[in-house]
């Protein structure tokens, strides 16, 4: 295996690069983005993944989405006609500082993943008391 | 570069590239971007031994809501997606995905049982099984000697009926527990 993958400082290598390292190709999938009540939507088109087979990863401000896919069908069967190759999906995506990191919310529905970025809240004015002596 | 930097357009893909390009860089991988434009949903179909399989991936779709027919060897999917109805047009950052009616008709091979026909539908890829037709036993043509009593007929004269031809049919679509 000749992915050493360079380790940026203070960034461990993550348990998805080392699955990434399995993979041939993968594949961007198509994503819509919307500004709702609740926050920023994102829906991300994964046909063949499931929440048992994707990685969500938030990392410092880096959103990554890894969807691991199988072909659904058997080893020997022969491909008479293609518009698709069938592969992994991958897709990273950097976030503002105003997005509740803790709070971010995630659920997959026929193979489309919708993740939900809330918007951080400004935390109210605090008065410092001034201590006098 | 803030990817979600709220009341702003959104910074352009290169970004994101850079950073998954950073991230993947000397790993064996090559990454195959969206292609635009593509017929939605996309099909493969595979032959095997006994069998042909039509696969489509198309996420987000009820399997109720999908419509399967087929008739005198055409195949036909057709169905709506839009999840995203209520969404006004301003609020979007970003538009990939397809929305709205689509329809696609597939001409079958030949020697399949239509009415053996039988779909799976598992997070959100369609799969549609097409049974192949046994293949007739090849007759052996008996040649008549003419030199002797013809007393048997000739086999190859014979002709075999055109089967009746089936209606078109709904295909029901069984969800897969997954």
């Amino acid at each position: 295996m000749s992915n050493s993958l360079p380790e940026p400082e203070n960034e461990p290598q993550s348990e998805l690069a080392a699955e990434l390292a399995q993979e041939r190709f993968v594949f961007t999938p198509p994503i819509d983005i919307y500004e709702s009540e609740e926050g920023m939507v994102l829906h991300a088109d994964l046909p063949g993944v499931s929440s048992d087979t994707l990685e969500l990863q938030v990392q410092d401000n880096k959103l990554t989405l890894f969807g691991r896919v199988k072909t659904p069908v058997p080893e020997e069967a022969q491909l008479l006609h293609k518009e698709y190759e069938v592969g992994s999906f991958l897709r990273s995506f950097i976030l503002s500082d105003q997005v509740d990191y803790d709070n971010i919310s995630a659920s997959m529905n026929h193979g489309v993943l919708k993740v939900v970025l809330p918007k951080a809240q400004r935390g109210e004015a605090r008065r410092i008391p001034i201590a006098t002596n | 570069m803030a990817f979600f930097r709220w009341g702003h357009p959104w910074s352009p893909l290169g970004d994101l590239e850079r950073e998954v390009d950073r991230f993947l860089r000397g790993m064996n991988l090559s990454i195959h971007g969206i292609r635009p434009g593509r017929q939605f949903p996309a099909i493969n179909i595979y032959e095997l031994e006994h069998e042909f399989l039509l696969t489509a991936e198309i996420p987000g779709t009820d399997p109720e809501e999908l419509e399967l027919t087929v008739d005198a060897g055409l195949l036909s999917l057709k169905g709506d997606r839009n999840d995203v109805k209520e969404v006004p047009d301003d609020k979007f950052r970003r538009q990939e995905r397809f929305r709205g009616n689509w329809q696609r008709t597939v001409s079958l091979p030949d020697r399949i049982l239509e009415e053996e026909l039988h779909a799976e539908f598992n997070n959100g890829v369609l799969l549609i099984h097409l049974p192949k037709a046994q293949q007739p036993e090849p007759r052996k043509i008996r040649i008549v000697d003419q030199q002797q009593s013809p007393s048997d007929t000739d086999e190859s004269a014979q002709q075999t009926p055109e089967p009746p031809k089936p209606k078109p049919r709904n295909i029901e679509v069984h969800k897969e527990e997954g």
